[in-house]
Protein backbone atom coordinates (compact mmCIF):
# COMPACT_ATOMS: atom_id res chain seq x y z
CA UNK A 1 0.00 0.00 0.00
CA UNK A 2 2.87 2.45 0.90
CA UNK A 3 4.10 3.47 -2.42
CA UNK A 4 7.64 5.11 -2.65
CA UNK A 5 6.19 8.80 -3.20
CA UNK A 6 4.34 9.09 -0.29
CA UNK A 7 6.93 8.53 2.24
CA UNK A 8 9.15 11.72 3.47
CA UNK A 9 12.32 12.39 3.46
CA UNK A 10 13.78 9.81 6.32
CA UNK A 11 15.52 12.84 7.81
CA UNK A 12 12.66 15.05 8.45
CA UNK A 13 11.33 12.90 11.28
CA UNK A 14 14.49 13.71 13.44
CA UNK A 15 14.71 17.18 12.56
CA UNK A 16 12.60 17.88 15.75
CA UNK A 17 15.96 16.54 17.61
CA UNK A 18 17.75 19.25 15.51
CA UNK A 19 15.08 21.90 16.96
CA UNK A 20 15.95 21.13 20.13
CA UNK A 21 19.29 21.54 19.53
CA UNK A 22 18.46 24.68 18.03
CA UNK A 23 16.83 25.84 21.07
CA UNK A 24 19.49 24.80 23.51
CA UNK A 25 21.99 26.70 21.26
CA UNK A 26 20.02 29.91 21.86
CA UNK A 27 19.07 29.46 25.78
CA UNK A 28 23.19 28.63 26.00
CA UNK A 29 24.14 32.01 23.95
CA UNK A 30 21.78 33.83 25.89
CA UNK A 31 23.46 32.67 29.21
CA UNK A 32 27.13 32.30 27.73
CA UNK A 33 26.64 36.10 26.52
CA UNK A 34 26.28 37.76 29.99
CA UNK A 35 29.21 35.44 31.36
CA UNK A 36 31.39 36.56 28.12
CA UNK A 37 31.00 39.87 28.96
CA UNK A 38 31.21 40.09 32.38
CA UNK A 39 35.19 38.65 31.26
CA UNK A 40 35.50 41.41 28.63
CA UNK A 41 34.65 43.56 31.77
CA UNK A 42 37.08 42.63 33.59
CA UNK A 43 40.05 42.09 30.71
CA UNK A 44 39.39 45.91 30.48
CA UNK A 45 40.19 47.10 33.56
CA UNK A 46 43.08 44.86 33.74
CA UNK A 47 41.70 43.40 37.40
CA UNK A 48 42.96 39.87 37.65
CA UNK A 49 44.43 40.47 40.63
CA UNK A 50 41.85 42.43 42.23
CA UNK A 51 39.24 39.81 41.60
CA UNK A 52 37.64 37.71 43.76
CA UNK A 53 37.78 34.12 44.09
CA UNK A 54 34.63 33.11 42.64
CA UNK A 55 35.06 36.04 39.89
CA UNK A 56 38.56 34.65 39.09
CA UNK A 57 36.51 31.23 38.15
CA UNK A 58 34.30 33.25 35.50
CA UNK A 59 37.67 34.79 34.42
CA UNK A 60 39.63 31.30 33.69
CA UNK A 61 36.51 29.12 32.64
CA UNK A 62 35.40 32.33 29.66
CA UNK A 63 39.46 32.90 29.20
CA UNK A 64 39.55 28.66 28.47
CA UNK A 65 36.98 28.70 26.05
CA UNK A 66 37.29 31.88 23.97
CA UNK A 67 41.21 31.83 24.18
CA UNK A 68 41.40 29.27 21.02
CA UNK A 69 39.17 32.02 18.68
CA UNK A 70 40.01 35.55 20.06
CA UNK A 71 43.01 37.45 19.97
CA UNK A 72 41.84 40.68 21.96
CA UNK A 73 38.63 39.48 23.86
CA UNK A 74 37.79 43.10 24.97
CA UNK A 75 37.48 43.72 21.44
CA UNK A 76 36.65 40.62 18.98
CA UNK A 77 33.78 39.52 21.70
CA UNK A 78 31.79 42.52 20.75
CA UNK A 79 31.14 40.60 17.47
CA UNK A 80 28.02 38.78 19.37
CA UNK A 81 25.90 40.63 21.70
CA UNK A 82 22.61 41.07 22.48
CA UNK A 83 19.85 38.31 22.24
CA UNK A 84 16.56 37.26 20.39
CA UNK A 85 14.92 41.23 20.79
CA UNK A 86 17.94 42.42 18.91
CA UNK A 87 21.33 41.71 18.51
CA UNK A 88 24.32 42.30 16.34
CA UNK A 89 26.16 38.94 14.74
CA UNK A 90 29.59 39.93 13.41
CA UNK A 91 27.77 43.54 12.24
CA UNK A 92 24.91 41.97 11.58
CA UNK A 93 21.86 43.42 13.08
CA UNK A 94 18.77 41.41 13.77
CA UNK A 95 15.44 42.39 15.36
CA UNK A 96 12.35 40.96 16.38
CA UNK A 97 9.83 42.36 14.06
CA UNK A 98 7.71 42.88 16.89
CA UNK A 99 10.14 45.53 18.51
CA UNK A 100 10.36 47.42 14.79
CA UNK A 101 6.31 47.39 15.04
CA UNK A 102 6.21 48.47 18.45
CA UNK A 103 9.25 51.33 18.59
CA UNK A 104 7.20 52.43 15.52
CA UNK A 105 3.71 52.59 17.72
CA UNK A 106 5.62 54.16 20.72
CA UNK A 107 7.20 56.63 18.81
CA UNK A 108 4.60 56.83 15.91
CA UNK A 109 7.45 57.40 13.30
CA UNK A 110 9.29 55.16 11.15
CA UNK A 111 12.58 54.72 11.38
CA UNK A 112 14.02 52.63 8.94
CA UNK A 113 17.52 51.58 9.80
CA UNK A 114 15.47 49.53 12.78
CA UNK A 115 13.29 48.14 10.15
CA UNK A 116 16.02 47.08 8.09
CA UNK A 117 17.13 45.04 10.91
CA UNK A 118 14.04 43.27 11.03
CA UNK A 119 13.83 42.12 7.53
CA UNK A 120 15.66 39.07 7.78
CA UNK A 121 13.00 37.84 10.71
CA UNK A 122 10.06 38.65 8.34
CA UNK A 123 11.53 37.46 5.04
CA UNK A 124 12.08 34.31 6.94
CA UNK A 125 8.38 34.07 8.74
CA UNK A 126 7.12 34.77 4.69
CA UNK A 127 8.81 31.54 3.64
CA UNK A 128 8.96 29.29 7.03
CA UNK A 129 5.98 31.02 9.10
CA UNK A 130 6.13 31.19 12.70
CA UNK A 131 8.94 29.07 13.10
CA UNK A 132 11.04 31.59 15.56
CA UNK A 133 8.31 30.18 17.85
CA UNK A 134 9.69 26.57 17.33
CA UNK A 135 12.62 26.63 16.71
CA UNK A 136 14.69 30.24 17.97
CA UNK A 137 12.17 31.29 20.80
CA UNK A 138 14.48 31.12 24.13
CA UNK A 139 11.04 31.26 25.63
CA UNK A 140 9.59 28.30 23.49
CA UNK A 141 12.90 25.89 25.54
CA UNK A 142 11.08 26.95 28.68
CA UNK A 143 7.69 26.48 27.94
CA UNK A 144 8.31 23.02 26.69
CA UNK A 145 10.16 21.47 29.11
CA UNK A 146 6.98 23.34 31.51
CA UNK A 147 4.78 20.93 29.41
CA UNK A 148 6.62 18.17 29.34
CA UNK A 149 6.79 18.76 33.55
CA UNK A 150 3.57 18.99 32.87
CA UNK A 151 2.54 15.68 31.22
CA UNK A 152 4.74 14.11 33.89
CA UNK A 153 2.61 15.06 36.37
CA UNK A 154 -0.93 14.46 34.58
CA UNK A 155 1.30 10.66 34.52
CA UNK A 156 1.62 11.13 38.46
CA UNK A 157 -2.14 11.18 38.71
CA UNK A 158 -2.30 15.27 39.19
CA UNK A 159 -4.78 17.55 37.81
CA UNK A 160 -2.97 20.30 34.85
CA UNK A 161 -4.39 22.66 33.67
CA UNK A 162 -5.87 22.16 29.89
CA UNK A 163 -8.41 25.01 28.98
CA UNK A 164 -9.28 25.76 25.52
CA UNK A 165 -9.75 29.24 25.05
CA UNK A 166 -9.84 31.24 21.33
CA UNK A 167 -6.80 31.42 19.21
CA UNK A 168 -7.47 34.68 17.88
CA UNK A 169 -7.47 36.42 21.39
CA UNK A 170 -3.74 37.05 20.92
CA UNK A 171 -4.43 39.51 18.05
CA UNK A 172 -6.35 41.46 20.41
CA UNK A 173 -3.51 41.65 22.29
CA UNK A 174 -1.22 42.44 19.76
CA UNK A 175 -3.58 45.21 18.39
CA UNK A 176 -3.96 46.40 21.96
CA UNK A 177 -0.67 46.48 22.88
CA UNK A 178 0.55 48.45 19.72
CA UNK A 179 -2.47 51.13 21.02
CA UNK A 180 -1.15 51.42 24.29
CA UNK A 181 1.94 51.53 23.37
CA UNK A 182 1.35 54.76 20.74
CA UNK A 183 -0.44 56.06 23.82
CA UNK A 184 1.71 55.47 26.38
CA UNK A 185 4.73 56.34 24.58
CA UNK A 186 7.07 53.63 25.81
CA UNK A 187 7.29 50.04 24.23
CA UNK A 188 5.21 48.28 26.26
CA UNK A 189 4.89 44.79 24.09
CA UNK A 190 8.46 44.56 25.03
CA UNK A 191 7.19 44.33 28.93
CA UNK A 192 5.02 41.27 27.89
CA UNK A 193 6.96 39.24 25.28
CA UNK A 194 8.29 35.73 26.55
CA UNK A 195 11.64 35.89 24.61
CA UNK A 196 12.51 39.60 25.03
CA UNK A 197 12.14 38.61 29.00
CA UNK A 198 13.79 35.66 29.26
CA UNK A 199 16.61 37.33 27.14
CA UNK A 200 17.33 40.61 29.12
CA UNK A 201 16.55 38.67 32.12
CA UNK A 202 19.05 36.65 31.76
CA UNK A 203 21.12 39.53 30.94
CA UNK A 204 20.20 41.12 34.63
CA UNK A 205 20.59 38.20 36.98
CA UNK A 206 24.20 38.15 35.39
CA UNK A 207 25.73 40.65 34.16
CA UNK A 208 24.12 43.40 36.49
CA UNK A 209 22.73 40.72 39.31
CA UNK A 210 19.32 41.06 40.34
CA UNK A 211 16.28 40.16 38.44
CA UNK A 212 13.81 42.44 37.20
CA UNK A 213 10.00 42.89 37.19
CA UNK A 214 9.83 40.38 34.03
CA UNK A 215 10.88 37.57 36.05
CA UNK A 216 7.85 37.45 37.67
CA UNK A 217 5.69 37.84 34.74
CA UNK A 218 7.27 35.23 32.93
CA UNK A 219 6.69 33.14 36.45
CA UNK A 220 3.44 33.90 36.23
CA UNK A 221 2.95 32.70 32.48
CA UNK A 222 4.20 29.17 33.60
CA UNK A 223 1.91 28.94 36.17
CA UNK A 224 -0.28 30.23 33.68
CA UNK A 225 0.63 27.14 31.72
CA UNK A 226 1.22 24.64 34.11
CA UNK A 227 -2.29 25.15 35.51
CA UNK A 228 -5.05 26.72 33.56
CA UNK A 229 -4.06 25.99 29.47
CA UNK A 230 -1.40 24.35 28.09
CA UNK A 231 1.00 26.24 26.00
CA UNK A 232 -1.51 28.50 26.74
CA UNK A 233 0.43 31.99 26.64
CA UNK A 234 1.37 31.49 23.02
CA UNK A 235 -1.34 29.97 22.35
CA UNK A 236 -3.62 32.32 23.55
CA UNK A 237 -1.94 35.74 24.62
CA UNK A 238 1.80 36.10 23.00
CA UNK A 239 1.71 39.22 20.88
CA UNK A 240 4.84 38.09 19.13
CA UNK A 241 2.62 34.90 18.08
CA UNK A 242 0.36 37.16 16.53
CA UNK A 243 2.56 39.21 14.75
CA UNK A 244 4.50 35.91 13.68
CA UNK A 245 1.11 34.23 12.89
CA UNK A 246 0.05 36.89 10.14
CA UNK A 247 3.29 36.94 8.85
CA UNK A 248 3.59 33.20 8.12
CA UNK A 249 -0.35 33.51 6.83
CA UNK A 250 0.51 32.42 3.12
CA UNK A 251 4.21 31.16 4.12
CA UNK A 252 5.64 28.74 1.92
CA UNK A 253 6.91 25.90 3.53
CA UNK A 254 3.87 23.80 5.55
CA UNK A 255 3.50 20.47 6.82
CA UNK A 256 1.40 18.17 4.63
CA UNK A 257 -0.66 15.19 5.75
CA UNK A 258 -0.38 12.25 3.15
CA UNK A 259 -3.73 10.93 3.70
CA UNK A 260 -2.77 7.64 1.98
CA UNK A 261 -0.69 6.23 4.89
CA UNK A 262 -2.08 7.86 8.05
CA UNK A 263 -3.78 5.67 10.39
CA UNK A 264 -5.69 7.97 12.06
CA UNK A 265 -4.21 7.98 15.57
CA UNK A 266 -3.99 10.96 16.41
CA UNK A 267 -0.79 11.30 18.63
CA UNK A 268 0.12 14.15 16.16
CA UNK A 269 -3.20 16.11 17.33
CA UNK A 270 -1.94 14.69 21.34
CA UNK A 271 1.91 15.98 20.73
CA UNK A 272 1.03 19.95 18.94
CA UNK A 273 2.14 22.04 21.41
CA UNK A 274 -0.23 25.00 19.51
CA UNK A 275 -3.04 22.84 19.80
CA UNK A 276 -3.27 22.71 16.00
CA UNK A 277 -5.36 19.80 14.37
CA UNK A 278 -2.76 17.96 11.66
CA UNK A 279 -5.14 15.10 11.50
CA UNK A 280 -7.75 16.76 9.61
CA UNK A 281 -5.50 18.85 7.73
CA UNK A 282 -6.36 21.62 10.32
CA UNK A 283 -2.67 23.50 10.08
CA UNK A 284 -3.04 27.04 9.34
CA UNK A 285 -1.58 30.31 10.16
CA UNK A 286 -0.69 29.08 13.75
CA UNK A 287 1.82 26.31 12.71
CA UNK A 288 5.09 27.01 13.33
CA UNK A 289 6.99 23.52 11.51
CA UNK A 290 8.32 22.87 14.72
CA UNK A 291 7.84 18.95 13.30
CA UNK A 292 7.02 17.32 16.43
CA UNK A 293 3.73 15.80 14.64
CA UNK A 294 6.67 14.11 12.08
CA UNK A 295 8.57 12.71 14.73
CA UNK A 296 5.88 11.20 16.23
CA UNK A 297 3.88 10.12 13.58
CA UNK A 298 4.17 6.10 13.71
CA UNK A 299 3.73 5.56 9.65
CA UNK A 300 5.53 8.61 8.28
CA UNK A 301 2.56 9.90 7.15
CA UNK A 302 3.77 13.94 8.24
CA UNK A 303 5.99 15.53 5.06
CA UNK A 304 6.53 18.89 3.90
CA UNK A 305 5.42 20.86 0.93
CA UNK A 306 5.79 23.69 -0.68
CA UNK A 307 2.64 25.82 -1.28
CA UNK A 308 1.32 29.23 -0.41
CA UNK A 309 -1.76 27.71 1.49
CA UNK A 310 -2.63 24.38 3.08
CA UNK A 311 -4.17 21.04 1.62
CA UNK A 312 -8.25 20.79 2.03
CA UNK A 313 -9.42 18.45 4.36
CA UNK A 314 -8.54 14.93 2.82
CA UNK A 315 -11.35 13.10 5.32
CA UNK A 316 -10.08 9.98 7.33
CA UNK A 317 -6.20 8.46 6.61
CA UNK A 318 -6.42 5.20 4.71
CA UNK A 319 -5.05 3.09 7.05
CA UNK A 320 -7.76 3.92 9.67
CA UNK A 321 -10.32 1.91 10.90
CA UNK A 322 -12.79 4.22 9.45
CA UNK A 323 -11.62 4.65 6.16
CA UNK A 324 -11.04 0.83 5.50
CA UNK A 325 -14.66 0.04 7.46
CA UNK A 326 -16.08 2.85 4.30
CA UNK A 327 -14.02 0.63 1.69
CA UNK A 328 -14.16 -2.34 2.53
CA UNK A 329 -16.77 -3.76 -0.51
CA UNK A 330 -14.09 -1.91 -3.27
CA UNK A 331 -10.79 -2.72 -1.73
CA UNK A 332 -11.30 -5.29 0.58
CA UNK A 333 -7.85 -7.59 -0.31
CA UNK A 334 -5.66 -4.76 0.49
CA UNK A 335 -7.32 -3.82 3.54
CA UNK A 336 -7.08 -7.81 4.68
CA UNK A 337 -3.92 -7.86 3.89
CA UNK A 338 -3.21 -4.74 6.37
CA UNK A 339 -4.62 -6.44 8.90
CA UNK A 340 -2.84 -9.62 8.20
CA UNK A 341 0.49 -7.91 8.37
CA UNK B 1 -35.07 40.41 21.43
CA UNK B 2 -32.69 43.60 19.90
CA UNK B 3 -31.04 45.28 23.02
CA UNK B 4 -30.45 41.69 24.92
CA UNK B 5 -28.56 40.88 21.89
CA UNK B 6 -26.85 44.89 21.45
CA UNK B 7 -25.82 43.78 25.26
CA UNK B 8 -24.74 40.54 24.91
CA UNK B 9 -22.19 41.71 22.36
CA UNK B 10 -21.20 44.50 24.25
CA UNK B 11 -20.29 42.00 27.33
CA UNK B 12 -18.51 40.37 24.36
CA UNK B 13 -16.23 43.23 23.47
CA UNK B 14 -15.78 43.83 26.99
CA UNK B 15 -14.75 40.46 28.23
CA UNK B 16 -12.55 40.52 24.89
CA UNK B 17 -10.56 44.05 25.80
CA UNK B 18 -10.59 42.88 29.21
CA UNK B 19 -8.74 39.49 28.38
CA UNK B 20 -6.69 41.86 26.23
CA UNK B 21 -5.64 43.77 28.31
CA UNK B 22 -4.66 41.59 30.99
CA UNK B 23 -1.05 40.66 30.27
CA UNK B 24 -0.61 44.56 30.73
CA UNK B 25 -1.82 45.19 33.41
CA UNK B 26 -0.12 42.12 34.74
CA UNK B 27 3.14 43.69 33.68
CA UNK B 28 2.52 46.43 35.68
CA UNK B 29 1.28 45.60 38.40
CA UNK B 30 4.75 43.42 38.74
CA UNK B 31 6.41 46.68 38.23
CA UNK B 32 4.19 49.37 40.62
CA UNK B 33 7.03 51.94 41.31
CA UNK B 34 7.35 54.57 39.57
CA UNK B 35 10.77 55.90 37.40
CA UNK B 36 12.90 56.90 40.28
CA UNK B 37 13.74 60.93 39.64
CA UNK B 38 17.07 60.77 41.56
CA UNK B 39 18.95 63.04 40.84
CA UNK B 40 22.35 61.21 39.39
CA UNK B 41 20.19 59.20 37.21
CA UNK B 42 21.72 59.79 34.04
CA UNK B 43 20.74 58.42 30.59
CA UNK B 44 23.83 57.05 28.22
CA UNK B 45 25.61 58.75 25.97
CA UNK B 46 24.17 60.16 22.89
CA UNK B 47 21.14 59.65 24.27
CA UNK B 48 18.05 61.78 23.20
CA UNK B 49 17.69 64.81 25.04
CA UNK B 50 13.93 64.63 25.82
CA UNK B 51 13.59 61.61 27.93
CA UNK B 52 10.03 60.67 26.56
CA UNK B 53 11.39 60.76 22.68
CA UNK B 54 13.95 58.47 24.55
CA UNK B 55 11.44 56.30 26.34
CA UNK B 56 9.36 55.59 22.92
CA UNK B 57 12.24 54.86 21.03
CA UNK B 58 14.12 52.66 22.87
CA UNK B 59 13.19 48.78 22.59
CA UNK B 60 14.62 47.63 26.07
CA UNK B 61 17.01 44.96 24.01
CA UNK B 62 19.58 45.43 26.79
CA UNK B 63 22.77 45.71 24.08
CA UNK B 64 23.78 49.28 25.62
CA UNK B 65 24.73 47.08 28.76
CA UNK B 66 25.93 44.21 26.95
CA UNK B 67 28.72 46.42 25.79
CA UNK B 68 29.48 49.03 28.13
CA UNK B 69 33.12 47.99 29.32
CA UNK B 70 33.03 49.09 32.77
CA UNK B 71 29.53 47.67 33.04
CA UNK B 72 28.13 51.20 34.41
CA UNK B 73 24.47 51.25 31.88
CA UNK B 74 22.18 49.70 34.16
CA UNK B 75 18.05 48.99 33.35
CA UNK B 76 15.09 50.09 35.25
CA UNK B 77 13.71 47.00 35.34
CA UNK B 78 11.50 47.12 38.31
CA UNK B 79 10.65 50.55 38.20
CA UNK B 80 7.06 51.01 36.48
CA UNK B 81 6.33 49.35 33.22
CA UNK B 82 5.85 52.99 31.18
CA UNK B 83 9.78 52.82 31.61
CA UNK B 84 10.65 49.37 30.06
CA UNK B 85 13.78 48.26 31.19
CA UNK B 86 15.31 51.39 29.62
CA UNK B 87 19.40 52.17 30.22
CA UNK B 88 20.08 54.41 33.02
CA UNK B 89 23.79 55.22 34.60
CA UNK B 90 23.85 55.66 38.04
CA UNK B 91 27.32 57.86 38.83
CA UNK B 92 27.42 56.65 42.29
CA UNK B 93 28.01 53.09 41.21
CA UNK B 94 29.69 53.67 38.31
CA UNK B 95 30.47 56.94 36.24
CA UNK B 96 30.61 56.91 31.96
CA UNK B 97 33.71 56.68 30.44
CA UNK B 98 32.66 57.75 26.84
CA UNK B 99 33.90 54.32 25.10
CA UNK B 100 31.07 55.07 22.70
CA UNK B 101 30.44 51.59 22.42
CA UNK B 102 26.82 52.41 23.36
CA UNK B 103 26.13 54.36 20.47
CA UNK B 104 27.48 52.47 17.92
CA UNK B 105 25.82 49.24 19.07
CA UNK B 106 22.04 50.99 19.54
CA UNK B 107 19.83 49.75 17.22
CA UNK B 108 17.15 51.92 17.44
CA UNK B 109 17.59 55.76 17.38
CA UNK B 110 17.53 56.50 20.65
CA UNK B 111 21.02 56.32 21.34
CA UNK B 112 22.87 58.33 18.15
CA UNK B 113 26.41 58.23 17.50
CA UNK B 114 27.75 61.84 18.53
CA UNK B 115 31.23 63.02 19.13
CA UNK B 116 32.63 62.60 21.91
CA UNK B 117 32.47 66.89 23.13
CA UNK B 118 28.87 66.80 21.49
CA UNK B 119 27.82 64.41 24.37
CA UNK B 120 25.58 65.96 26.86
CA UNK B 121 24.83 63.88 29.67
CA UNK B 122 24.78 66.80 31.73
CA UNK B 123 27.03 68.65 33.49
CA UNK B 124 28.44 68.20 36.86
CA UNK B 125 28.25 70.41 40.41
CA UNK B 126 30.02 71.52 43.08
CA UNK B 127 28.88 71.57 46.73
CA UNK B 128 31.49 74.15 47.26
CA UNK B 129 30.36 74.08 51.30
CA UNK B 130 31.32 70.62 51.43
CA UNK B 131 33.95 69.63 49.43
CA UNK B 132 37.56 69.01 51.08
CA UNK B 133 39.34 71.33 49.61
CA UNK B 134 37.02 74.05 49.17
CA UNK B 135 36.53 73.90 52.90
CA UNK B 136 39.90 73.74 53.75
CA UNK B 137 40.06 70.35 54.83
CA UNK B 138 42.96 69.03 52.81
CA UNK B 139 43.74 68.33 49.23
CA UNK B 140 41.98 65.95 46.86
CA UNK B 141 41.63 66.23 43.49
CA UNK B 142 40.77 62.80 42.48
CA UNK B 143 37.76 64.80 40.22
CA UNK B 144 40.03 66.24 38.36
CA UNK B 145 42.86 63.52 37.90
CA UNK B 146 39.83 61.08 36.73
CA UNK B 147 38.20 63.72 34.14
CA UNK B 148 38.47 62.09 30.71
CA UNK B 149 38.04 65.44 28.96
CA UNK B 150 40.98 67.10 30.93
CA UNK B 151 41.19 70.91 31.04
CA UNK B 152 38.38 71.96 29.56
CA UNK B 153 35.85 69.92 31.93
CA UNK B 154 37.29 70.32 35.25
CA UNK B 155 40.27 72.71 36.84
CA UNK B 156 41.61 73.82 40.03
CA UNK B 157 41.10 76.92 40.87
CA UNK B 158 44.79 78.09 41.10
CA UNK B 159 47.62 75.45 40.24
CA UNK B 160 48.39 74.95 43.77
CA UNK B 161 45.03 75.13 45.27
CA UNK B 162 43.11 71.58 44.60
CA UNK B 163 39.48 73.37 44.65
CA UNK B 164 37.93 71.55 41.48
CA UNK B 165 35.83 74.24 38.93
CA UNK B 166 33.48 73.20 36.83
CA UNK B 167 33.91 74.42 32.89
CA UNK B 168 30.94 73.82 30.34
CA UNK B 169 33.01 71.60 28.27
CA UNK B 170 32.02 68.67 31.12
CA UNK B 171 29.29 66.66 29.58
CA UNK B 172 28.64 64.94 32.93
CA UNK B 173 29.82 61.33 32.48
CA UNK B 174 29.75 60.76 36.27
CA UNK B 175 33.40 59.32 37.07
CA UNK B 176 34.09 62.46 38.69
CA UNK B 177 30.61 61.38 41.12
CA UNK B 178 32.16 57.88 41.19
CA UNK B 179 35.65 58.96 42.53
CA UNK B 180 34.33 61.70 45.08
CA UNK B 181 35.76 60.41 48.46
CA UNK B 182 33.44 62.63 50.35
CA UNK B 183 30.86 60.17 51.79
CA UNK B 184 27.99 63.17 50.94
CA UNK B 185 29.15 63.29 47.18
CA UNK B 186 29.70 66.97 46.96
CA UNK B 187 30.26 66.49 43.72
CA UNK B 188 26.87 65.01 40.87
CA UNK B 189 25.62 65.92 37.68
CA UNK B 190 22.64 67.62 37.04
CA UNK B 191 20.67 68.62 33.75
CA UNK B 192 22.43 71.35 31.86
CA UNK B 193 20.52 74.68 32.45
CA UNK B 194 21.46 76.91 29.30
CA UNK B 195 22.73 74.79 26.76
CA UNK B 196 25.05 77.12 24.91
CA UNK B 197 26.28 76.40 21.12
CA UNK B 198 29.50 77.43 21.93
CA UNK B 199 30.45 74.80 25.10
CA UNK B 200 32.03 72.47 23.19
CA UNK B 201 34.47 75.43 22.16
CA UNK B 202 37.51 75.97 24.44
CA UNK B 203 35.71 77.60 27.27
CA UNK B 204 37.61 80.34 29.09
Amino acid sequence: MTLPSHKPFFLWRHLNKLRWLTLSVVFAMLVLLPYLHVYQTYVAAHAYDLLAPSEQQVYDVMEALTEPFVGDPAEDLDAIKGNTWSGTFWGVQLSDPLAALGQSAAGMTLYWPFWLTALIPIALSAVFGRFFCGWVCPATFIYELNSNFASWLRWAGLKVGNRHFDKRLKYVVLALGLILSAVTGSVLVAAIYPPAIVGREIYYVIGIGGFGAGTMFFVGTLLFDLLIARRGFCRYLCPGGALYSLLGRYRLVRIRRIVETCNDCAKCNAVCEFGLDPLRDGFGQECNNCTACMAVCPTDALTFILRPADVPAQGPGHLGRRYRGEHTEIDGTAAEQEEAA
Amino acid sequence: MERRGVLQSVIAFASLLGAGVLPYGVSSLLAPGKARAKRNYLRPPGALKDDAAFVAACIGCGLCGEVCPPRCIRFHARDGAAMVNTPYIDPEQKGCTLCNKCMEVCPTKAITVVSRSEIDMGIAEIDRTACYPWVDRGVCGACVSICPLGAKAIVFKMWNQYQPIIKQGCVGCGLCVEVCPHPSLPIWVIERPHPTPQRNKASS
